[in-house]
């Protein structure tokens, strides 16, 4: 090998070394420049597959469309019919707490967003949205859908964030199940192989015995990330180990098809 | 030069537009990754300063749009990638010099070892930072699939490559008679 060639190779593992003594707050900054500087080129992907999805998904027969009418006017009947009762239990409800001298509530401030990119690498589930410090979206804010949580910023640009998914093996969520006094963590698994991912949900009790079907939200620990009350998923598999139980969750958000979320800017 | 300047800018373009590809079911759900190859055309023609100039490029970029940082730790850190592309890409071109010209041939094996390269080694830090480490045919297939993808996909990046303006800014290897697509 040459000199000149020794010297060349030199400086780039000089310079790969400078990099890795970053801090990871400084590499967070380059990431999020990084994003920033990208943002009109992810936007523009995210736009033209978004019109090719619409494209494919356009391309139905007239019998397909037939049945997903009948499907949308059944659902729209039963929607209309929960809407009045729940606008009763909520007059109900506030006539309660009147009586009792409770307080209101404080409800989050639901910051709209739009999904503008998706990891391709194999060992992380991040994703990118259109909303970043201009619009007081901060690091570690949850991120959801009207289904469930979806996961929380990491990396926060002007306009963009990185979002870490519930699907990422690093995601850790303290969760608890409906109608029992059950807590757990919910992860992700490292490799998620076919649509639609799992989730695990360790650390339950051995004689838990959650049933199929069993709905799981967040616990909403005091100093965490997440409000309590976030649907995560409902109960797919019950198994028990040595020392505690564990389930497999089937997510609330359908993580196929992220288009649409909301960042949490406010908890109570 | 041309050439180069072309290869820098495809490289960036490659890389968002992976982000836009869907998980192929048929692999596990395994990516296609088109950066390496991209990359291994370079490795393959570019004099040696311009590939080392390529490899900080692709592994900084690489390292800025997969890098995860949750709260106060980092996976793999910025930088990493810089080391694995200065290395594949000296292991290439002296390699290059065994042949009697950069064939298509070449071009397509190194875009899948290349990919291997990366797809594994970025899973034992993976591996090794969560302290934790399995390989089932989901893992196998996250590994594997994107080098034979790769290899799928490499000679007709060769040929839209070469048909970039040839001022390449590489010496020809020895014995080379010119890049034959």
């Amino acid at each position: 090998m040459k000199k000149q060639h020794l010297i060349v190779l030199g400086v780039a593992v000089v310079v790969a070394l400078v990099l890795l003594s970053f801090s990871t707050d400084r590499m967070r900054a380059w990431q999020g420049a990084y994003l920033q500087a990208s943002k009109p080129a992810l936007e523009a992907g995210a736009a033209l597959s978004g019109r090719m999805d619409k494209l494919q998904k356009g391309l139905k027969t007239l019998d397909e469309l037939e049945t997903e009418n009948a499907v949308l006017v059944a659902q729209n009947n039963e929607l209309r019919a929960a809407s009045q009762l729940l606008g009763n239990l909520e007059e109900e409800n506030k006539r309660l707490r009147d009586a009792l001298g409770y307080r209101e509530r404080s409800s989050f401030r639901l910051l709209p967003a739009e999904i503008i990119g998706r990891d391709s690498s194999s060992w992380w589930s991040t994703a990118k949205i259109n909303r970043g410090f201009a619009g007081d979206v901060s690091n570690g804010r949850p991120v959801l859908t009207a289904d469930g949580l979806v996961g929380r910023t990491t990396t926060v640009a002007k306009d963009i964030s990185l979002v870490l998914l519930l699907t990422d093996e690093n995601s850790r969520v303290a969760a608890r199940i409906e109608g029992t006094n059950e807590q757990g963590i919910l992860t992700g698994r490292r490799v998620q192989s076919d649509a639609p991912p799992e989730l695990v949900l360790n650390f339950l009790s051995r004689d838990a015995n959650l049933q199929p079907g069993t709905k799981v939200f967040t616990a909403g620990v005091s100093g965490g990330v997440f409000p309590a009350g976030i649907p995560l998923g409902v109960v797919k598999e019950f198994r028990t180990r040595e020392l505690d139980g564990e389930a497999t969750i089937e997510p609330a958000a359908d993580f196929s098809n992220l288009e649409d979320v909301f960042v949490v800017l406010d908890t109570p | 030069m041309i050439r180069a300047t072309v290869l820098f800018v495809l490289i960036y373009l490659a890389l968002i537009a992976q982000e836009y590809l869907p998980a192929l079911g048929f692999l596990h759900g395994a990516h296609l990754l088109i950066v390496p190859v991209l990359f291994c055309c370079g490795a393959l023609a570019f004099s040696f300063p311009a590939m080392i100039g390529l490899a900080v490029f692709t592994g900084l970029l690489s390292d800025l749009a997969y890098l995860s940082a949750i709260d106060d730790h980092v996976e793999i850190g910025l930088g990493w990638s810089i080391l694995f592309y200065v290395f594949a890409g000296t292991v290439l071109h002296t390699l290059r010099s065994l042949f009697p010209a950069a064939r298509w041939e070449v071009h397509c094996l190194s875009s899948g070892a290349v990919t291997l390269f990366l797809t594994s080694i970025q899973y034992s830090m993976v591996c090794l930072r969560r302290g934790s480490f399995y390989l089932d045919t989901a893992v196998f297939w996250h590994i594997a699939g994107p080098a034979l993808l790769a290899i799928f996909i490499a000679p007709p990046v060769w040929f839209i490559f070469n048909l970039l303006p040839a001022a390449s800014t590489s010496p020809e290897p020895r014995g080379s008679g010119g890049l034959r697509k």
